[in-house]
């Protein structure tokens, strides 16, 4: 078969139409960047991991992390004084949550919450009750959230009208039974709140 | 509503008090059929509510043990003070109630003071029938199983449903263009012209014909231009998506799936993503809140299975980031999600629909002010903004938008 010169480069021009199209990105590709130096963050950015970054966690993997623990013996500035009182405010010491996580008879005598129970701070409860508890504990703390299908063992609140404040507090923060502690997700502040909406649920008001 | 006369209330009192006399005598009798036999129905109603969590009727152990033949093992008198009080009664050094906790510990039984003795016999009537009846009895289970399955089933049939539909397509393609064929065939002999007669169609070569066809030049030009039409774009277009990466959907370390804890079970983005209301960064979970439900739940699944060495190891888990925005622009969540109230889908698609975590948006600047133009700041229930709001609607008639407030100004994001 004999072609012209045109023939050809047109021959030409379909296949790279075709290759040029045809070329997608992988999903494990994120692209190319330009000047990456100023993609790169020049400070340690939290989470991350490098080869040969000194840090207390470099000899337990290959890669040293940015995030760090807090020095020994110091105090979380949310876990300090608050200084609740006015409006929102409580002038209690936080420092009384240091309660020992099997000892949940001092918490239920020793904690009062904090929070004053206004409209406000019932509807903040509510928010992080759906946000942290509800998968769990269900609308209306029945037990029965999706979860707790798969989960098992979630009580409900029915029969709980009693129970003391400091218990509730202590039990998100701990853990009892088979649930397990949520202190690291929830501030104090936030957890008083929950406790609220959570006693609200309990005696059905 | 007042408009009835003398006769109908009269008639009206009577009834009344006729449904009264029924509902004594039901009553009555109904209290003697409970002190006989306990109401299974209204039993089965607070056990649902009440013991369904850790109790299966079955001897099946969920949390706590199986209730088939409680009555047998315990006598009423024991297990009504039981269930009032559980902890009393270890405590009190009952041999049973004691070997039961030894076995079933840390966890103790919910005590449950506001059930009466009467509500106690209802449930543990319903434990009774609900074994009695095997196909009663074993109904929470087995529904639950079939639920499941179909479940199950309804997950896979679109798929199933589609190649079906796929195949039987293919071959009726097929069959039309077996007939289509066939009929081309006989067309063309019926057309064809007596032997001897020659065309000159049938007698060119394929690289004539070709050549026919590439000599046209209106043809020659369309590819021509189509060409230039196609680099040009595809030139752009890779130009534009440097430094972009939408799509990007990378491998994890271990296949967590966004679809099933955030989709299925509903899981709140912020239960994991602890920040995101409080932060700059939305967070990402560290070990022991998977440790939340998967310190009891799934616990033998591979990919699980390595959260657990992680944490034995004490060797951080490396994810690999999906969504980065450059270093030279600032981006605060708890700004956007908290102050801003903006959903987490706006920007970073429907997450609870996805297997593998992708970036959906493109993340570029020009998204970015896109949004700022358009967003209509949540002034609402936000005392902040209310002299900005009122200054604001003084000079204009539309909303107070983020572009208002400085969200196009360069230094907000860039400095």
């Amino acid at each position: 078969m004999k072609f012209t010169r045109l023939n050809r480069s047109l021959l030409l021009m379909a296949a790279a139409m075709l290759t040029i199209t045809a070329c997608k990105r992988g999903h494990d590709n994120p692209g190319t960047q330009y000047a990456p130096n100023m993609y790169e963050p020049v400070g340690y950015e939290p989470y991350k991991q490098e080869e040969g970054f000194k840090t207390p966690y470099t000899d337990k993997g290959t890669k040293g992390t940015a995030l760090w623990l807090p020095v020994k013996g110091t105090v979380s500035r949310r876990n300090y004084n608050t200084g609740f009182g006015e409006g929102d405010t409580t002038t209690k010491d936080l420092m009384i949550y240091n309660i020992p996580a099997d000892s949940i008879e001092i918490s239920e005598r020793a904690l009062v919450n904090p929070v004053p129970l206004t409209e406000k701070t019932l509807a903040e409860g509510k928010e992080y009750y759906t946000r942290f508890c509800q998968h769990c504990h269900g609308e209306t703390g029945k037990g029965d959230g999706l979860v707790a299908a798969q989960y098992k063992g979630v009580p409900n609140y029915g029969g709980m009208s009693g129970m003391k404040e400091g218990h509730i507090f202590h039990v998100i923060t701990h853990g009892r039974g088979r649930m397990w502690p949520h202190g690291s997700q929830i501030t104090p502040e936030d957890r008083w709140k929950i406790v609220h909406y959570v006693r609200k649920l309990q005696t059905g008001g | 509503m007042h408009t009835d006369f003398i006769g109908f209330s009269s008639l009206k009192m009577y009834s009344r008090t006729a449904i009264n006399r029924v509902v004594i005598v039901l009553i009555i009798l109904l209290g003697s059929y409970r002190s006989q036999a306990q109401d299974a129905a209204k039993g089965k109603e607070l056990y649902s509510t009440l013991c369904q969590q850790c109790h299966a009727v079955t001897d099946e152990k969920v949390i706590g043990p199986g209730l088939k033949g409680i009555n047998q093992r315990r006598d009423e008198a024991w297990l009504i003070k039981w269930i009032k009080n559980p902890q009393a009664m270890i405590s009190s050094g009952d041999a049973y109630a004691t070997a039961l906790y030894a076995k079933y510990q840390p966890v103790v039984m919910q005590s449950f003071p506001d059930l009466s003795d009467d509500d106690i016999k209802n449930i543990l009537a319903h434990v009774e029938a609900a074994n009695a009846a095997p196909a009663g009895g074993d109904a929470p289970g087995v529904g639950a199983q079939a639920g499941g399955g179909a479940q199950a089933a309804a997950s896979e049939s679109p798929s199933g449903l589609f190649t079906v539909v796929l195949v039987a397509l293919l071959v009726v393609m097929l069959l039309v263009l077996g007939v289509l064929l066939v009929l081309v065939t006989i067309l063309s002999k019926a057309v064809a012209p007596a032997p001897g007669v020659e065309t000159t169609e049938q007698t060119k070569s394929f690289s004539q014909r070709l050549k026919d066809i590439t000599g046209n030049s209106a043809l020659r030009s369309i590819v021509l231009w189509l060409f230039v039409f196609v680099v040009i774009k595809q030139t752009f277009d890779g130009l534009y998506s440097v430094g972009v990466s939408q799509g990007y959907a990378p491998k994890q370390p271990i296949a967590f799936s966004h679809k099933l804890h955030a989709g299925q079970y509903q899981v709140n983005c912020n239960y994991c993503h602890t920040a995101v209301y409080k932060g700059k960064l939305a967070t990402i979970p560290s070990a022991n809140i998977c440790m939340n439900c998967h310190g009891e739940i799934k616990r033998e699944s591979p990919e699980i299975q390595k959260i657990y060495k992680a944490i034995e190891t004490d060797t951080p888990i490396e994810w690999v980031r999906v969504h980065n925005l450059p270093d030279l622009a600032y981006f605060n969540h708890a700004q956007h999600t908290n102050v801003g109230q903006v959903q987490c889908q706006t920007c970073h698609g429907e997450v609870e629909k996805m297997e593998v975590m992708e970036q959906r948006s493109s993340l570029t600047m020009g998204w970015c002010i896109d949004c700022h133009r358009k967003t209509e700041v949540a002034t609402k229930d936000n005392a902040y903004y209310d002299k900005l709001v009122a200054l604001h609607k003084k000079g204009s008639k539309e909303p107070l938008r983020v572009a208002n407030i400085g969200g196009l100004e360069c230094s907000k994001c860039h400095f």
